[in-house]
């Protein structure tokens, strides 16, 4: 039995929503049943993501429970990324409790300040009285991938202006040259302002169907088999780990390859949760990509970073890739949270079932 | 579902404030004690589920700090909020891991640190547009329902206290309870002070610090692993509509207990669960709603709960023993809780319940309950299905 997902919905990215979550909710959900050709009552399973503090709410999944289709129905509700969440959908149809998932994930930055926020997540002996918060954290993680190269900043630099202008068009990160970036005001020593993917709001929807292997999808149309996924997490403190390597990435990738079964193919796109150039960096080193990998094509997370939401819009995103593609290809998604890429996941995606 | 079993439970001594521990170290004491109750190394752990309430602790994304004391770094690791029910979800999580073929062993540990925080404003953070002018939290939201389900069922105070009488009682059977109050009397909990009509403070659950964990396995390494693996014979979720007023007589109907109760009987093949389940952990924070439970779960018929516990039915002599844990009514740390109720019925499959086993018992019943929105309702049994 194969994990297929069949329909991607999502909403925003956009700079201030002025909708209420459930709203911006309903609005993913709708897309990714509409883009499946199912309706609410193909749904067997609801797994969601969301996180109390930046919601502003306890047991925030109580606020879209409506909206998903998910009264007197199974809910799971993953207090944490959105592909974690997906990944754990996958795991609800391979347990062959359930066949048809369906998966969302959402986030307003525009709610609250949200590096403040992340400072609420960071060990309140040793850590959050020293005022950091997960920004502080990406820049000392910068300072120790860059170590003695002289030349980081500006490949940074040029690295955010290429994303910046394939991201054209999403309206939430304005276009701008490598020197732009570079003249542009210090957020945290030595990441500049227009160095970091734009916060945003928004939610991300996937449908996730078992097919045996080979099968067309129900909708008749198109599938893309969830291939290997794998998930991890480091240590909390920056000061356990090797800030200059994803090691997390590195264990999540082995078991997503591991998980797949059969040797992975070459990677054609890769969709990486990267807030900052240097994460890209760490990224590809992690899943040791070489120049045949189209990495982030329609400018990754530059075009509107949707804090919890941002892993599952990758998935949607490297689905619409291989989509584009007539189906042809494999690519690869991927989320992180927590401070310096704590938390890892990775999945696969195929175009064959 | 393939199958899958609990092979070890473990959980901390629960009090008011565990001042002597960090969350962390609260979270370790927890899975340590399971994995040493399984036999297993921290190594030999594929998966780490964990659950908490964070707002309760005013934080946020807690596993990245707490992960340590799970053994969880360096391994796939999901937290798992879903109110009261979380728990429960997170046992449920684990069981669909296992169950997965990705991982074959997966470890559960659900916490609470109250005292770390101020939880009735945490529960006050409900949605801002409908809710949250009320911010009646918890007993408040009982007292509305108690009221209607009290008037319309007939149930007395009295029956109530019987409820909170035989919680304390079992709770002296159990060293890892929170409330030791042995020689509780009808009387004490009458004269309890008034929170909310009919809700009297000794009716209610306290809050307590505290952490629990249980070991998942898939069927193999269970059959390996554990004399009397506590296999899961059904493991179902139902959440209901959100608003309090959404849902007409909702404790009267609890339609998402009752509707999960159904799907679980129905998935062990239980006709009759008064007749065939042996014990039940059920999730109780409040005396009445361990009666509204007997009858959503089917242990009686509508209106019959009152005497249900009069004629002690639900003793640890009575026909179908319920809480012998002496349930939330006696420990509550909330992320726990439901972890707690799933480690006590495995326990009891186990046959290591020490003073509180239930003779020979061989089903046994887990449930979970969030906010009257959320419902799980765990069989666990002897023989996999």
């Amino acid at each position: 039995m194969n994990v297929a997902v069949v329909g991607l919905g999502e909403a925003g990215p956009t700079v201030e929503d002025p909708r209420s979550i459930p709203e911006i909710v309903l609005d993913a959900v709708e897309g990714a049943l509409a883009d499946a050709g199912l309706d609410f009552g193909a749904v067997d399973a609801v797994v969601t993501a969301s996180v109390d503090l930046f919601d502003g709410l306890t047991a925030s999944g109580i606020a879209i429970t409506e909206v998903i289709g998910a009264v007197m129905k199974p809910e799971t509700r993953i207090a944490g990324d959105g592909l974690l969440a997906a990944l754990y959908g996958a795991c609800l149809i391979r347990s062959g409790a359930y066949e048809t998932v369906l998966v969302t994930a959402h986030g307003k930055a525009s709610l609250a300040p949200h590096w403040e926020l992340t400072s609420w997540a960071l060990d309140p002996i040793y850590l959050q009285p020293l005022g950091v918060d997960f920004l502080v954290c990406a820049a000392l993680q910068a300072r120790a991938t860059a170590g003695d190269d002289p030349r980081a900043e500006v490949r940074w630099a040029e690295t955010a202006a290429v994303r910046r202008r394939d991201a054209r068009g999403g309206g939430v990160a304005a276009p701008c040259t490598a020197g732009d970036v570079l003249d542009s005001p210090v957020v945290a020593s030595p990441l500049r302002s227009e160095m970091c993917a734009p916060l945003a709001d928004g939610a991300s929807a996937i449908v996730l169907r078992a097919v045996e292997p080979g099968a067309t999808p129900a909708n008749g149309g198109w599938g893309l088999r969830f291939g290997g996924f794998g998930f991890d997490l480091s240590p909390h403190s920056p000061g356990d780990r090797d800030l200059a390597d994803w090691t997390g990435l590195r264990r999540a990738w082995a078991r997503a390859r591991l998980a797949h079964g059969e040797p992975v193919p070459a990677i054609d796109v890769a969709e990486p949760s990267c807030l900052f150039p240097h994460e890209e960096e760490l990224f590809r080193r992690a899943l040791d990509l070489d120049d045949g990998t189209v990495v982030s094509p329609q400018g990754g997370l530059f075009a509107g970073a949707v804090p919890v939401a941002a892993g599952l819009s990758r998935l949607v995103a490297a689905a619409r890739a291989l989509r584009h593609r007539g189906g042809q290809g494999t690519a690869v998604a991927h989320g992180t949270w927590g401070p310096a890429g704590q938390g890892q996941a990775v999945a696969i995606l195929e175009a064959t079932l | 579902m393939r199958r899958v079993a609990v092979v070890g439970t473990g959980q901390t001594r629960h009090a008011k404030a565990r001042d002597d521990v960090s969350q962390p170290e609260l979270v370790r004491e927890a899975a340590a004690a399971a994995l040493e109750d399984a036999g297993l190394r921290p190594g030999e752990i594929d998966a780490v589920v964990l659950s908490n309430m964070e707002l309760f602790e005013g934080r946020a994304l807690p596993e990245l700090w707490v992960g340590e004391g799970a053994f969880a770094i360096g391994k796939p690791c999901l937290k798992v909020a879903t109110g009261g029910t979380s728990g429960t979800s997170a046992c449920i999580a684990a069981f669909h891991l296992a169950a997965s073929g990705i991982f074959e062993t997966v470890l559960v540990v659900g916490f609470e640190k109250h005292s770390e925080g101020h939880t009735q404003t945490g529960m006050a953070l409900t949605d801002p547009f409908w809710d949250r002018a009320v911010a009646s939290g918890a007993v408040g939201n009982f007292a509305l329902s108690i009221s209607q389900y009290a008037s319309e069922r007939g149930i007395t105070e009295h029956q109530a206290a019987l409820v909170a009488v035989k919680a304390r009682r079992n709770a002296a059977r159990n060293p890892h309870a929170h409330l030791q109050m042995p020689d509780l009397t009808v009387e004490d909990v009458l004269a309890s002070r008034m929170l909310a009509h009919p809700v009297r403070l000794l009716d209610m659950c306290p809050q307590s610090d505290g952490a629990c964990a249980i070991v998942v396995a898939s069927e193999e390494r269970a059959r390996r692993l554990c004399p009397h693996p506590a296999w899961v014979r059904a493991a179902v979720t139902r959440h209901e509509q959100p608003y309090l007023g959404d849902v007409e007589r909702r404790l009267l109907t609890m339609r998402a207990l009752r509707d999960a109760a159904r799907a679980a009987y129905e998935d062990a093949g239980i006709r009759e669960p008064r007749k065939e389940l042996d014990v039940a952990e059920i999730y109780e924070p409040v005396t009445y709603a361990e009666l509204a439970w007997y009858e959503a779960l089917g242990f009686c018929a509508a209106g019959e709960a009152g005497g249900l516990i009069e004629e002690g039915v639900t003793e640890m002599d009575g026909e179908l023993p319920v809480n012998p844990s002496g349930g939330v009514l006696s420990t509550n740390p909330v992320g726990a809780s439901g972890v707690i109720r799933v480690a006590e019925a495995a326990l009891q499959i186990h046959g290591l319940g020490g003073a509180r086993q239930v003779e020979g018992a061989r089903t046994a019943l887990a449930t979970g309950y969030g906010v009257y929105a959320w419902s799980d309702v765990v069989v666990l049994g002897a023989e996999a299905a």
